[in-house]
């Protein structure tokens, strides 16, 4: 027989310990959100976001504690946004705000600073969204170099000064995990130096180790064009 | 202590032989399975999402298990009166709440740490685990023993099963919400609603304090001695007072 449950000495305590197992936990629970919040909660523009989107997704993320699984979640309608080519009429208008909902949701999830800003910067043209893109992602990652580099790349590009511009994206794609679309952005700015040989090297490298059958293509069209404008001038050495 | 064992045995296996073991098998299988779907749907970074995805699946598995299982035993408990079975025997109802509690977290502990298992053993075969993935299912799994005392505390209070599950399913929502509430009281209110906003902050379950898969990646959070010790002492403060409040509702509760 084991020994009785203690139970009218627990019930008998109860009026006392009830008060002071809930000053306990409020206390502890105040001083772990210190810990869970060491920075105050931030909101985001959504200037030109669908609100039902904005609204549904916020609400779920932060009502069910599943902030991370929304944020995949609308990473995953990101990229669908930006596959959808009907998107493309209006030069994919929300990609910032979308990017920056993704990234206020799932801020170290560095692919989306990434890939929104070289769409925007080298697709749609629209460096300031870029620029303010990046800054999110560096002042939510500041340990992170490559966005740094990329920033530091888009500001050269624009600004036409691409002997700057090339060292960045070099320094960027050898961190590896850069957007396919970076290294296409190399390869071109290769060409339009004149480094030929270099851009070809870079293709020819896409061309063996792209996933997709499309840009096994770009690259394969991209190489016929600089093999043929080397045939006008000099062959390419090997 | 020998018999809130026997009672967390009885529960145990009375989860285990029904078939909603089979329902939350099938869920954790869903579960992973289009935790690897939008892992692949994603663009770049895989195993990263498939391991973030697992982590979420798993906390929703448990909160699946729970609000299962609070159904199914206030069915069988109160409304078949299967509770009479075990009051009727040298037992007090103290030890009766408890050993429910222990036998709904042994169920609880086995589809979620089964599932952690499962994850980790998927997400090596593809790349490594983040650093701080243990300590995440550690918090999981404590936040679903918290909600499972406060769960049976409620089903204690409340007269019909579906005011049990939408009580606790409340207590997960709003408990997530803990942070937000702290924004909120930053801006001009009234000093009713201060109150009352402070007054909620204060009795619901913190459960944002276990939610570390939201901020697996950030930079400087760790898990030291001192983030375990007060976040083991704040399960068993709250778990401890909610046990208490059911206990004492259990007492008057009349069985007729």
């Amino acid at each position: 027989m084991s020994a009785p449950f203690p139970r009218r000495g627990i019930l008998k305590a109860a009026p006392f310990l009830l008060p002071l197992l809930f000053l306990l936990q409020a206390s502890l629970s105040h001083r772990l959100d210190r810990w869970v919040h060491p920075k105050p909660f931030e909101t985001v523009k959504t200037s030109t976001m669908d609100p039902k989107v904005s609204s549904a997704m916020r609400a779920l993320a932060f009502l069910g504690g599943q902030k991370v699984l929304v944020g995949h979640i609308f990473w995953i309608h990101v990229a669908q946004y930006y596959g959808d080519t009907d998107n493309a009429r209006d030069r994919y208008a929300s990609m910032y705000d979308f990017c920056s909902l993704a990234s206020d949701l799932n801020p170290r999830l560095t692919g989306i600073y990434t890939f929104g800003a070289a769409v925007l910067a080298f697709h749609v043209n629209r460096p300031e969204e870029a620029f303010r893109l990046l800054a999110k992602g560096i002042q939510a990652n500041p340990q992170e170099l490559g966005l740094k580099n990329l920033y530091a790349a888009i500001l050269f590009r624009h600004s036409a000064n691409y002997e700057r511009a090339v060292p960045f994206l070099e320094a960027q794609i050898r961190m590896g995990e850069a957007p396919t679309m970076l290294v296409n952005i190399l390869a071109n700015t290769y060409a339009k130096v004149g480094r030929t040989q270099d851009a070809i090297r870079v293709w020819r490298t896409i061309l063996t180790t792209a996933k997709t059958d499309e840009q096994r293509i770009i690259a394969a069209k991209e190489l016929q064009e600089l093999y043929a404008r080397t045939k006008e001038g000099k062959a390419p050495s090997r | 202590m020998i018999r809130v064992l026997h009672v967390a045995l009885f529960a145990f296996r009375e989860l285990v032989r029904s078939k909603l073991l089979y329902i939350w098998f099938v869920s954790v299988a869903a579960m992973a399975g289009l935790a690897y779907f939008l892992s692949q749907l994603s663009f770049g970074d895989e195993v990263r999402i498939f391991t973030d995805l697992g982590l979420v699946a798993m906390e929703v598995t448990g909160f699946l298990v729970l609000f299962l299982g609070l159904a199914v035993t206030y069915t069988t408990e109160m409304d078949q009166k299967a509770v009479y079975l075990q009051l009727c025997k040298p037992l007090t109802r103290g030890e009766y709440l408890l050993g429910r509690i222990l036998g709904l977290f042994a169920v609880d502990l086995l589809v979620v740490g089964g599932m952690g298992v499962a994850v980790a053993v998927l997400t090596l075969s593809r790349g490594e685990l983040p650093p701080l993935f243990w300590e995440s299912t550690t918090l999981i799994l404590l936040e679903m023993f918290l909600l499972t005392a406060l769960g049976l505390a409620l089903q204690m209070i409340a007269t019909t099963m579906v005011a049990v599950v939408l009580y606790t399913l409340g207590a997960v929502l709003l408990g997530h919400f803990t942070g937000e509430i702290l924004w909120i009281l930053q801006t001009q209110l009234s000093p009713l609603a201060k109150w009352g906003l402070q007054a909620a902050y204060y009795c619901l379950p913190n459960l944002e304090v276990f939610n570390l898969k939201d901020r697996l990646y950030e930079p400087g959070v760790g898990m030291g001695w001192a983030q375990w010790q007060d976040i083991l002492l704040y399960t068993f403060a709250y778990s401890f007072g909610a046990f208490l409040v059911g206990w004492i509702n259990l007492e008057k509760r009349e069985f007729r």
